[in-house]
């Protein structure tokens, strides 16, 4: 049988690569690429070689060279003897030394040893005048000088190398302060070359408060005695006040917020958030010097206020005159914030903004006001002077009928009493009549001998027709007075008549 | 965009104007040439915004001062029984004359112009034809002696308050500074119902607004308050005498009790 092979051959047709069995080809490999440097081969074929700055910068990897320790000449040390400037003795020493410095140069160190102004060198009289103390013998004196001079106001080693034989035990703030006192009162005392003001600050560092050095450590001490427990205890006491002064400034914050807006650009209240982001230093100071309407001289720089920096109104010259022809009101300037400014008042008709009585007691206003003929819901001129006088007389008017409710309150009230009194036996009869009778004398400004007479007169007997005829005779008063107020009493004294006071209490 | 359209921040401004009417009764050849479309009217009314203070030479009351520069347009609002009731006036002078028979409550609007960023106001005016009486009733006299007292007048004096206005409607304002009111009554005096006492003062021609009127207004509410506070005074008196009574009756219950 002729395999396909050989049939492709006679017919010379091309062969199919499938067809033919697989001859074992040499597997083209994938074009190799140059194997990228310094990142691995997996992750350059990730990113690609578009990736510029990656590719770049990780194929030069760019460390820290290496310092060059003086990888030049060698250097030879030396083992060399010095002089130490601050030494009083002379003491040889040795040390290394580079070769490469000079010999017989400064020892560097030397300047460090400075030296202080010796407070030690006091003389007897000095001490007898100025320096005694009780509790510090001169012996101690000298010898707490002393060593503290040696050591230099070392105040620990000091206080540790302090032995004074015979002494009492001191403790550091005593030395330290009787250290400083001394100090104090030699510079006093001695003639000071130099100004007052550097005597001055030289005294102030000798400054020493013996008991707030004690309380003070005292603290410390015990701050670092705290145990874990009062350590807690402190931390969540501390967490809590914090909280709590959070609230508190968010409460007020809300609060001043409702104030303002309830009560508007007369809420009294300054207004906090753009002024504080615009003007943060002006705006405190400019809001006290803003005044108050009514002719007052604003400054120019009032309005800067109310506008951003950046574009302010050119404000003519403030004068009264000009505001007066202008028919121009100032007033305080809250600032300008977003509360105010969604609250601009539209224009309006003054004669619309009125003031009006309280509504429990409209009506009794309104009639008061009737009688003394004026007209509390109209002006004939409502100006803002006749507007503000307006608002004045309701408020004393207003006063007035609450007085007059307290009056006939307590009138209401002696009734009552009286006639539990009258209840309670008649012996004290005559007592209560003096008094009321007493009280009629001086009451009153008009018609009192009237009400004697009617009080006499009309006594039947017994103190409760006195009673009612005092109160008739009161009522009888109301009448002479003004007829205006009396129609305006509340119910207690409505009824001018004996007769209906009678038989209401019968 | 709001670059001019700043407020200047704590400022009023305010500016006096007047609104009211005048009527005069028709007389009998001005009522015949109505009488065809309206024989039942007596009265021509003309009704106005005006500025407060009234010029010496016109003999109206008011309008001394031009109001156009804030106002731009006043709508009076007449009976529905009117043709057009809703009249709308967009140039000086803002006012409306018509003829009738009834009184009735004229409804104005005022337009600010776009400068001041206002809305408009509304507020209502009662349209007098027949003369005040002294006790406010109402007492329409018969035509005859009604024609020879004269025009009757009814107005109004108040103040448009602009609060915080805009910068470049400020300085409107202040290139038009109102006239001042005339200091002492030269003319009748402009009745008002807040004020019978006034109605003498009223009579005999147009009227003009005064300071004076002002002053007089003021010291009105001054005496006023001043009778209240006595009263007050009065009755606090009072007020100390009761409750000393009623203490001293307190304490007499007190010892009765024991």
């Amino acid at each position: 049988m002729a395999n396909s092979l050989e049939v492709r051959a006679i017919l010379d047709l091309p062969s199919t690569s499938s067809a033919t069995p697989t001859i074992p080809q040499k597997k083209l490999s994938v074009p190799t690429i140059r194997k990228p440097e310094g990142i691995s081969r997996e992750l350059y074929s990730l990113i690609g070689p578009s990736s510029t700055t990656l590719v770049a910068q990780l194929a030069k990897p760019r460390l820290k060279q290496k310092p060059n320790l003086n990888a030049g000449s060698k250097i030879k040390w030396e083992w060399r003897p010095f002089k130490n400037g601050g030494r009083t003795d002379s003491l040889q020493l040795k040390h290394w030394v580079k070769a490469s410095t000079e010999a017989d140069a400064e020892y560097p160190f030397a300047k460090y040893n400075i030296q202080r102004p010796k407070y030690n060198d006091y003389s007897l009289e000095e001490y007898t005048t100025h320096l005694e103390d009780a509790k510090w013998s001169k012996e101690e004196t000298d010898y707490l000088m002393n060593i503290v001079t040696e050591y230099d106001t070392r105040w620990y080693v000091i206080y540790d190398r302090y032995e004074f034989p015979g002494g009492v035990a001191r403790s550091m703030e005593d030395i330290k302060d009787r250290y400083c006192s001394i100090c104090r009162k030699l510079i006093r005392s001695r003639p000071w070359t130099g100004d007052e003001s550097s005597k001055n600050a030289l005294l102030s560092s000798f400054s020493f408060d013996k008991e707030r050095e004690e309380m003070r450590k005292r603290y410390v001490a015990s701050l670092e005695n705290r145990t874990p427990e009062q350590i807690a205890e402190e931390e969540a006491l501390y967490m809590e006040i914090k909280r709590l002064e959070q609230n508190e400034k968010r409460f007020k914050r809300e609060r001043d917020d409702l104030l303002r807006t309830i009560g508007g650009i007369d809420s009294g209240l300054p207004d906090v958030v753009e002024d504080e982001m615009q003007l943060t230093g002006l705006s405190s100071s400019e809001l006290k010097r803003s005044k108050k309407k009514g002719g007052d001289l604003d400054t120019p720089a009032t309005p800067l206020l109310s506008t951003p920096l950046s574009r302010r109104p050119t404000m003519p010259p403030q004068n009264t005159a000009a505001d007066r022809q202008h028919c121009i009101t100032r007033t305080e300037i809250p600032g300008a914030t977003s509360a105010t400014k969604a609250a601009h008042q539209p224009a309006y008709l003054r004669s619309f903004k009125l003031p009006y009585p309280k509504a429990a007691i409209a009506q009794k206003v309104t009639q008061a006001l009737a009688e003394l003929g004026v007209s509390h819901a109209r002006l004939v001129m409502p100006t803002q002077g006749n507007v503000a006088l307006l608002e004045g007389l309701l408020d004393a008017t207003s006063t007035l009928v609450d007085m007059k409710k307290l009056v006939d309150k307590a009138e209401f009230d002696i009734q009552v009493l009286k006639t539990r009194l009258g209840m309670q036996g008649a012996a004290k009869a005559e007592e209560t009549d003096g008094d009321v009778n007493a009280m009629d004398m001086d009451d009153g400004n008009d018609a009192d001998a009237d009400m004697d007479g009617d009080a006499d007169g009309e006594g039947e007997d017994g103190r409760a027709q006195s009673v009612v005829s005092t109160r008739s005779a009161r009522s009888r008063k109301h009448n002479r007075r003004s007829m205006s107020i009396s129609s305006v009493d509340t119910s207690a004294t409505v009824s001018t008549r004996a007769g209906t006071k009678r038989q209401r209490r019968g | 965009m709001a670059t001019e359209r700043v407020r200047v921040r704590g400022l009023n401004i305010y500016r006096p104007i007047i609104y009211g009417n005048t009527a005069t009764v028709l007389n009998p050849k001005q009522r015949e040439a109505l009488a065809p479309t309206a024989p039942d009217h007596t009265h021509t009314w003309t009704v106005a915004v005006r500025g407060a203070a009234s010029a010496p030479d016109q003999d109206i009351v008011g309008g001394a001062d031009d109001i156009s520069h804030f106002i731009k347009r006043v709508t009076f609002k007449l009976h529905d029984t009117y043709p057009n009731p809703s009249r709308n006036i967009d140039k000086p002078p803002f006012e409306v004359t018509e003829t009738g028979w009834g009184e009735f409550e004229i409804q104005i609007r005022i337009t600010f112009v776009p400068d001041a960023g206002e809305k408009p106001i509304t507020f209502y005016h009662h349209l007098k034809l027949h003369p005040w009486t002294a006790t406010g009733e109402p007492e329409i006299p018969p035509i005859d002696v009604a024609a020879k007292l004269g025009p009757v007048h009814s107005w109004q004096y108040d103040e448009l308050v602009f609060n915080d206005p805009f910068q470049t409607f400020l300085n409107t304002l202040m290139a038009h500074p109102p006239t001042p009111l005339v200091r002492s009554r030269r003319k009748p005096v402009p009745f008002h119902l807040a004020h019978m006492g006034g109605l003498e003062a009223s009579k005999g021609g147009t009227p003009e607004f005064t300071q004076q009127m002002e002053k007089e207004e003021a010291e009105r509410l001054e005496e006023a308050r001043k009778a209240i506070v006595a009263e007050e005074e009065r009755w606090r008196v009072k007020l100390i005498e009761r409750e000393k009574e009623l203490e001293q009756l307190q304490k007499l219950v007190a010892e009765r009790a024991q």
